[in-house]
């Protein structure tokens, strides 16, 4: 960064405003979703882990059956041999309790292998073989029990060795087998399973490290990129405000050497002014003598008194001093308005509070000669806003744009002019409304320029009052505009600030 | 004006026309007095304080000073005049184009006696002249010598 000029950052340094964004609800979304998968995906391996338990729990209950099957077979034949070799009447209850419960332990393994054809079909084979045998020693066990022991011992002898024993004990031990594979298989699932479940989990949560670590590390890195613009805003920030005090001073010294340089004008124009009126009038005085001359020869000696001679007394020289006159009292009014405008400029607004219905009220009293004559009356409409400004610079504007509305009222019609206000966007609006000979559209700009003037050129004036208005309106801090059509009156409109800057500079 | 010795009137004016219009009005209200013409304040400044026939040296005098002279400001010679311990006694008529608030409270407070704007229209300012031209003729003016 260092040797880097601020402005001059490029811009492929920072992440880009579009990829930022993107990322910036790309990431989190994405750990959204991650987090659904996981929740889904976990769901659905418990769902299933659920089931492989239930199925190992069934396989265990089944096993357990099994076993019980065979405890109970292996003790029904231990109580007949132990009853058929010692007669004891203990060995002949164990027979006698055990034997009566190997159906229904047969019918609980029915009902519990259902579901597996294998051990359905073996349960099947199983079911005639334990009748035989049952059969064979309940008859061997009842001989004995009526007395005949060894009549007994003999049957037991001819089927202890039969097929039937050998078959249940072969059948009970596949079942049992069946079941340990089919326990082994589902345990292998169930671990497969839970083994499955963590690798979702892990990988899920690595994922979402992963998500985190990096919108962590894009918000580190758009923090220090946002920390290093507003650093750099700031710097421009000090800049702008040095510039726009430079530009100011700039102005106000230009604007001070403007007014001056009116001043300094108007004032060195006026001195050779005091001259022309002076020898004009002085040429008049001495032109006296020569046309009584002339008018004397024209008695004593007509012979002399040329036909150019008589002109020049009677008209060119009076029509020569006449025009110079004119032009220069003309230059002297314009002289004065724009030492006039200058002095304005110069002159320290001192704000204070106004009451702009009063402005108006005095205006019209001191106009009261010209309305009556006119037959134009002044109407303050409604309650217009009071303002905080210059005395002065108000006074000034309300009594010229009055007394234009007066003095451009359309003959034949009963002048009206009606001053109004309202405040706006906390500034005061100022409306200034006749019913006079109104304004061309193409004056309304030209009209606020010194010395121009607009429509017939029949009222006296030099085009000094609007511009002077609009110099103070803009000294005030406010603006001017002109509403008007040819015939139907003119609105001036001002928009003045409620309550006046103090002024900092061009004090005279 | 006195008996004894005639009043000097001293004209600091660079305008060679002001300066002919000014004396023919004067002479037009009746005073015949001697008018020195300087077109600069150094040749007036001069004279006001080092010739012989200067008000320091001799006689009694009243000056007509314009204010936008080419070498120097008619102020600092108001000032220079109402600064002498002798002339200051010498009464000043300011006679100027310039109107200027500022300035006539200035020229005031510098101790000019009389400050005059000459009119641009010559009917007021022959008027003003001749008026004091009449002013001339009845103020007493001192004795410049100690």
């Amino acid at each position: 960064m260092e040797g880097v000029s601020p402005v001059a950052t490029p811009r492929l340094r920072r992440l880009s405003e579009t990829l930022f964004s993107r990322l910036i609800f790309g990431l989190p979304g994405a750990g959204f979703a991650t987090m659904l998968l996981i929740v889904g995906t976990t769901l659905w391996l418990a769902g299933r882990s659920q089931q492989f338990s239930a199925l190992v729990n069934h396989t265990y209950q089944v096993e357990t059956q099994v076993a019980d099957l065979r405890v109970l077979f292996e003790r029904t034949e231990a109580g007949r041999r132990g009853y058929l070799i010692s007669g004891e009447s203990f060995y002949r209850d164990v027979f006698d309790q055990t034997w009566r419960q190997i159906p229904p332990a047969i019918d609980e393994l029915a009902r519990l292998t259902l579901d597996n054809a294998a051990q359905r079909d073996r349960i099947t084979s199983l079911r005639p073989q334990m009748q035989i045998l049952m059969q064979q020693m309940s008859l061997s066990v009842e001989r004995a029990r009526t007395g005949d022991l060894e009549g007994g011992r003999k049957l037991f002898l001819e089927e202890a060795n039969g097929p039937q024993i050998t078959g249940i004990r072969q059948l009970l031990s596949e079942m049992q087998n069946e079941e340990n594979r089919l326990l082994a298989l589902r345990n292998e699932r169930q671990v497969s399973n839970a083994r499955l479940l963590m690798g979702v989990v892990t990988g899920a949560g690595a994922l979402l490290a992963v998500l985190a670590l990096s919108s962590l590390l894009i918000m580190r890195r758009y923090a220090r990129d946002l920390q290093r613009s507003q650093a750099e805003l700031q710097v421009l920030n000090r800049g702008l405000e040095e510039a726009v005090r430079e530009r100011t001073a700039d102005l106000t010294r230009a604007n001070e050497e403007i007014q001056r340089f009116a001043y300094i004008v108007s004032h060195d124009l006026r001195s050779p002014l005091v001259n022309v009126m002076g020898f004009t009038t002085e040429l008049e005085l001495a032109s006296q003598p020569l046309k009584a001359l002339v008018a004397r020869a024209e008695t004593v000696a007509p012979e002399i008194v040329t036909k150019e001679a008589r002109a020049a007394v009677d008209v060119d020289l009076p029509e020569a001093v006449g025009f110079i006159r004119a032009s220069t009292q003309k230059m002297d009014r314009l002289i004065n308005a724009i030492l006039q405008l200058s002095r304005q400029g110069r002159r320290t607004l001192r704000p204070e509070r106004l009451s702009v219905r009063r402005v108006v009220e005095t205006a019209a009293t001191s106009m009261r000669h010209q309305l009556d004559e006119k037959g134009a009356v002044i109407e303050v409409e409604g309650d217009p806003p009071e303002l905080v400004s210059d005395r002065l610079a108000i006074e000034q504007v309300f009594s010229n744009l009055i007394e234009n509305a007066v003095k451009y009222l359309k003959p034949g019609r009963p002048g009206v002019v009606t001053v109004r206000g309202r405040v706006q966007a906390g500034r005061a609006i100022y409306e200034v409304q006749d019913n006079g000979r109104g304004i061309d559209p193409k004056d309304h700009e030209r009209i606020f320029e010194l010395f121009r003037r607009s429509g017939a050129q029949d009222q006296p004036g030099e085009g000094i009052g609007l511009a002077n208005v609009r110099a103070l309106v803009y000294r005030l801090g406010g603006t001017i505009t002109c509403e008007s059509e040819l015939d139907r009156g003119a609105t001036f409109r001002l928009s003045l600030p409620l309550s006046m800057a103090p002024e900092q500079g061009i004090a005279a | 004006m006195t008996d004894h010795k005639p009043v000097t009137i001293v004209m600091i004016e660079d305008d060679e026309g002001h300066a002919r219009l000014i004396e023919r009005n004067i002479r037009r209200a009746g005073i015949f007095n001697e008018i020195k013409h300087f077109r600069d304040g150094s040749s007036g400044l001069e004279f006001l304080f080092k010739a012989d026939a200067g008000p320091v040296l001799n006689g009694p005098a009243l000056i007509l000073l314009d204010l936008n002279l080419p070498d120097m400001s008619g102020t600092d010679i108001l000032a220079r005049i109402k600064g002498h311990e002798v002339l200051k006694r010498t009464p000043v008529v300011v006679l100027t184009t310039t109107d200027d608030k500022v300035e006539v409270q200035r020229c005031y407070d510098l101790g000019c006696n009389v400050y005059i704007t000459k009119p641009v229209n010559y009917e007021a300012f022959a008027e003003a002249i001749r008026q004091l031209g009449l002013f001339l003729a009845v103020i007493q003016v001192p004795e410049a010598a100690p």
